[in-house]
């Protein structure tokens, strides 16, 4: 693999970045944590975007800033998962209880969300390597991820699954109608609650590998891009995960070659964003054809 | 008798967290009984239906559904609407006694006609599928009973050929039958509904009547909230008048009088002639 090497630039074929490339531990190790995150930020995205809870993650990737910031400080790296799910959790918890007392949505939320992050900075700007833990937390590390946080990672993303999936006919039907939900003996509040703790247990997963930024891109986009492909619902699950889980892939593979093949250094994790944010422009560009020629004919 | 009742109130108040509250219900349904719930806007046939499915909270007197599920409420024989007033007072508690929860899976409801995001991805038969669930649970998924129950009931409706439409390209009044599909395929022996002729033209009008005719016959119990009183003439056995309290509760004609209704109604000029409750300014609701 990777034999032919001319001026110190290694050539890399089509293959070696969709395959080879993840023989490589690092590289094998990016590609588990992102298809795991791919797969239940699929699920859990669908929800979001039928509730309409886009903002609310938002808030959420916001309010698990400081708990990661509080992590590494006390505990490096190690740290970051266990801060991030404290602060995940508080958030969640919080931001349901705004939306049952009647805030606005969307103003509890800039509130949690600048609070928190301000909570965060501060945190950060009293380590030593203030712009290198910045960078880290936000944009993540997915191609230095050690070995032993792969599991609880995959753990943290098992649990959300878990919850969506126990409570998805339920969520749905709140989504679709939440007053007759509540008249079917639903209570919202618990709804929301396991929702949101859903949400926030993928941003935990996501924000120590892609960063607490780009996580957001993993729950609002694949759902958004399942919307554009299909208007049956249930499809809308697995077209979200294998969405995900095909650009995460796209995504590291082309971080890989233009790094190794072309000397072009791309951050791993934003480069899988970017993919995400491409394929919706493909599905979005298709189906606005698609539309228009249902019009015309 | 009494096995026969679906649905009993002794004295029960509803309150709102707000405040709003209805009062002195002394009602008794039987299956196949069809209730008209009649009252001007604001007077809390809402809260009075909210409040039987468990959404405003029961704060004086008793609710009992299936006749015996509620041991507290012993009245065997006793029709609740002659009932004097006072010694019902004195036999119920202070704390109000409101079922369990699992009592409730008895109940269908058709809520007021309502606002839907018409892209939502969700076929006819997904909706209706949604009747089931407070059956299911949290756990358990649709299976053959569900599926059949389903059927049933878009049949009932006569939206079998819409199964798998999306909901959001049915029109208006199948939208509203396919809502009435949902509540019954939770096989109900109550059925609830909030002003279910609002907005409706006269095929869905027509159709709605002949399936609340035919579930009477099924020995379905029937309370609905409506202004009118065709409806109530040809489908209701019993009228019940409310304006924040129980005003009069019994057959339809000993109820439906002009000097009742003009009393329910307050002031609001109100005139009956042979199809409809002719009520200034509640056209629009």
């Amino acid at each position: 693999m990777f034999a032919a090497v001319r001026g110190g630039v290694v050539h890399v074929s089509l293959w070696d970045a969709l395959f080879g490339a993840f023989a490589l531990p690092f590289m094998g190790r990016a590609l588990v944590v992102l298809l795991v995150l791919a797969l239940v930020a699929g699920v859990v995205g669908v929800l979001v975007n039928l509730r309409g809870l886009e903002f609310v993650s938002d808030g959420l990737t916001h309010a698990v800033f400081p708990g990661l910031a509080v992590g590494l400080a006390v505990g490096g790296t190690a740290g970051l998962l266990p801060g991030a799910a404290v602060a995940a959790l508080l958030g969640a918890v919080a931001l349901t209880w705004l939306a049952r007392a009647g805030v606005t949505s969307d103003a509890g939320v800039a509130v949690v969300l600048t609070a928190a992050f301000s909570v965060g900075v501060i945190v950060v700007s009293k380590s030593d390597d203030y712009a290198g833990a910045l960078e880290e937390l936000l944009f993540g590390r997915v191609l230095t991820i050690p070995p032993d946080e792969v599991l609880p990672l995959v753990l943290v993303a098992a649990v959300a699954l878990v919850i969506v999936l126990v409570t998805v006919k339920q969520q749905v039907f709140r989504a679709f109608d939440a007053a007759g939900s509540r008249a079917a003996g639903d209570s919202g509040f618990r709804l929301d609650l396991a929702l949101n703790v859903a949400v926030a247990l993928v941003v935990v997963a996501g924000a120590s590998t892609v960063g607490s930024l780009l996580v957001l891109a993993f729950l609002v986009v694949p759902g958004a891009v399942a919307r554009l492909a299909s208007a049956r619902l249930w499809p809308l699950f697995p077209i979200a995960a294998v969405f995900a889980a095909l650009a995460s892939w796209i995504g590291l593979a082309v971080g890989f070659a233009a790094s190794v093949g072309a000397g072009v250094d791309l951050p791993a994790g934003s480069t899988v964003v970017a993919v995400f944010v491409l394929g919706y422009a493909v599905v979005l560009g298709i189906r606005l054809l698609r539309d228009a020629g249902e019009r015309a004919a | 008798m009494s096995e026969n009742v679906v649905l009993r109130l002794d004295d029960a108040a509803f309150t709102h967290p707000g405040g709003a509250t209805v009062n002195g219900f002394d009602v008794a349904i039987r299956r196949g009984e069809a209730i008209a719930l009649i009252g001007p806007n604001g007077a809390g046939k809402s809260t009075l239906l909210r409040g039987i499915l468990g959404l405003v909270p029961l704060t004086h007197g008793r609710m009992a559904f299936g006749g015996g599920s509620d041991a507290g409420d012993a009245a065997e024989g006793a029709d609740a609407s002659n009932r004097a007033h006072a010694s019902n007072r004195a036999d119920a508690s202070n704390r109000a006694r409101d079922p369990k929860h699992a009592d409730r899976s008895m109940l269908g409801f058709l809520p007021q006609s309502m606002e839907f995001d018409l892209d939502f991805p969700i076929s006819l038969e997904q909706v209706v599928m949604q009747g089931r669930y407070r059956r299911l649970g949290l756990l358990r998924w649709p299976g053959r009973a569900d599926r059949a129950a389903v059927r049933r009931a878009l049949e009932t409706v006569g939206l079998s050929d819409f199964a798998g439409k999306r909901f959001g390209q049915l029109s208006g009044g199948q939208r509203q039958r396919g809502l009435l599909a949902r509540a019954l395929a939770s096989e109900p022996s109550l059925l609830l509904l909030d002003e279910p002729f609002n907005g409706l033209d006269q095929p869905n009008r027509d159709a709605l009547v002949a399936t609340l005719r035919r579930l009477k016959g099924d020995g379905v119990a029937v309370l609905v909230s409506t202004h009118d009183l065709e409806l109530a003439q040809q489908v209701c056995d019993q009228v019940l008048l409310v304006n924040g309290r129980q005003l009069s509760y019994g057959p339809v004609a000993e109820v439906l009088t002009l000097g009742n209704v003009q009393r329910c109604f307050e002031g609001v000029e109100v005139e009956i002639d042979e199809h409809t409750l002719v009520v200034p300014g509640h056209e629009g609701h």
